[in-house]
């Protein structure tokens, strides 16, 4: 089955000057996990997940210790996020973004999820127009 | 691609009822409705349209703001029937609007609706750059519904505008002070919501004569086409060509919910243009469409055999001009 077929035609997404605080707000009322970053055009550009909040917002001393137990409290966390709060997505989004065509075979975009080990991934269109997303549960739904 | 935008959208409840008890003569007693039935779908006029769209195989995005736990259940109604949402977030709870169906008055539900979150400036900003960027692959645009608090009365022109700029023909599905306001901007189509207010742009638009005059002043703002209902079964199409009354022979009482009827009719016109269909032969299977939503309990009938069943119960008679 192809992308187009069971891919969740929610277009919910930030454009590159949305500020971080707008990101978050938007995750939680959304309940998305990451979201598209558009240009002016509508063409996907980026993507900025939560991973890549707590990435930007936490030391980077913890990346290489790989936990949080060293962390005496949040404080250090809360003040950099709302240091953050007022840059642009820009700022901290990946780039490199990994998406589907909608006309990608089902087998195809699983290997994609699992490789990349993503939670979801964006579809666009042959102009790099955002079409859709497909999430990890959309995927096992349809193959249920 | 044909692109809505429902502003103040709704979760639509509704509730059948044997009887409705709805006296105050005994007033020390609550009053207790049982409903024998109850359901609830995504709801607002564009949002109506564009459920009936994806139904029809049309690509259809359906725009506005939502919020809260509503707003999800919405979101993930509209996408379970193939529409692709491009919605903005908002702070608060998206409205919820109550119809109570009593079995033998259909045609008289009761109706509770909510007022809607208020919208800020930040989410009216970022919605424009969404619709700004939309029209760009849309062919049609419908406004449709009431405006929340936070938006300006205007605000429909400015949409129209826009639209007109990016050549693309605007539908006004709406009402009232929002609907004037629209028609400066001289949109393709226009449906006036008459219920609450029988006038359109401040012009009477009760009796047929005055609903006529009211088309005509709509068509002076550079509209080409204005449809509106003069009673339940029947609706006036005033174009420069001319005026045709269309008249469904359905009695009242084979109707079992008549919310939603009106957007099967928008929704109904805009997808025969969109398959090519001459204007007259759009309202008329438009009108089809509202009639066989009407029929049934559920807000829209998307059974395209049904509505053509029920086009042969629509009489179309030349007013004006030919």
């Amino acid at each position: 089955m192809k992308a187009r077929e069971f891919m969740r035609r929610d277009l919910t997404s930030v454009e590159l000057d949305a500020t971080i605080a707008e990101v978050i707000y938007l995750m939680e009322q959304s309940g998305l996990s990451s979201l598209p970053v558009l240009d002016d055009e509508g063409v996907l550009v980026g993507v900025i997940s939560e991973k890549d909040l707590i990435r930007a917002a936490l030391p980077g001393y913890l990346e290489m210790l790989h936990s949080a137990s060293f962390l005496p409290s949040l404080n250090q966390l809360t003040r950099r996020l709302q240091e953050m709060a007022d840059h642009p997505v820009s700022e901290y989004m990946r780039s490199d973004v990994i998406f589907v065509r909608p006309d990608d075979e089902d087998l195809q975009i699983a290997d994609t999820l699992i490789r990349h080990e993503l939670k979801q991934i964006p579809v666009v269109d042959e102009q790099g127009h955002l079409v859709g997303v497909i999430r990890r549960i959309d995927l096992l739904y349809h193959l249920i | 691609m044909i692109l809505t935008v429902t502003l103040n959208p709704t979760l639509d409840k509704f509730y059948w009822v044997d009887r409705l008890p709805l006296s105050l003569e005994r007033v020390e007693e609550e009053i207790l409705i049982r409903a024998s039935k109850s359901s609830s779908s995504a709801g607002g006029k564009g949002i109506n349209v564009s459920v009936f769209l994806a139904c029809m195989g049309v690509e259809t995005v359906a725009m506005g703001f939502l919020a809260g736990h509503t707003g999800q259940i919405i979101l993930r109604d509209v996408l379970a029937r193939g529409v692709t949402a491009n919605f903005v977030w908002i702070e608060g709870e998206t409205r919820t609007n109550v119809t109570i169906i009593e079995r033998g008055r259909e045609y008289h539900p009761v109706k509770i609706h909510e007022e809607g979150p208020p919208v800020l400036e930040r989410a009216v900003e970022l919605f424009l750059r969404k619709y700004q960027r939309m029209l760009k692959r849309a062919e049609y645009v419908v406004l449709g519904g009431a405006l929340p608090p936070g938006i300006p009365v205007d605000f429909y022109r400015e949409l129209a505008t826009l639209a007109r700029e990016a050549g693309v023909r605007t539908v006004v599905h709406a009402g009232g002070a929002a609907l004037k306001a629209a028609l400066e901007a001289g949109p393709y189509f226009v449906k006036p919501d008459v219920r609450e207010e029988p006038q359109v742009a401040g012009l009477p638009a009760k009796t047929e004569q005055e609903i006529i005059a009211a088309g005509k002043y709509a068509l002076r703002k550079g509209v080409q086409a204005c449809l509106v209902s003069h009673h339940v079964t029947g609706d006036l199409l005033i174009t420069r060509e001319g005026v045709w009354d269309l008249e469904a022979r359905v009695p009242l009482s084979k109707f079992k919910n008549l919310v939603g009827a009106d957007d099967a009719l928008v929704a109904g016109v805009l997808y025969r243009l969109a398959e090519g269909d001459p204007l007259l032969e759009a309202v008329k299977f438009g009108m089809a469409a509202a009639i066989a939503s009407a029929e049934i309990e559920p807000k829209l009938c998307l059974a395209k055999p049904a509505i053509e069943q029920e086009m042969k119960e629509v009489e179309v008679v030349r007013k004006e001009g030919g």
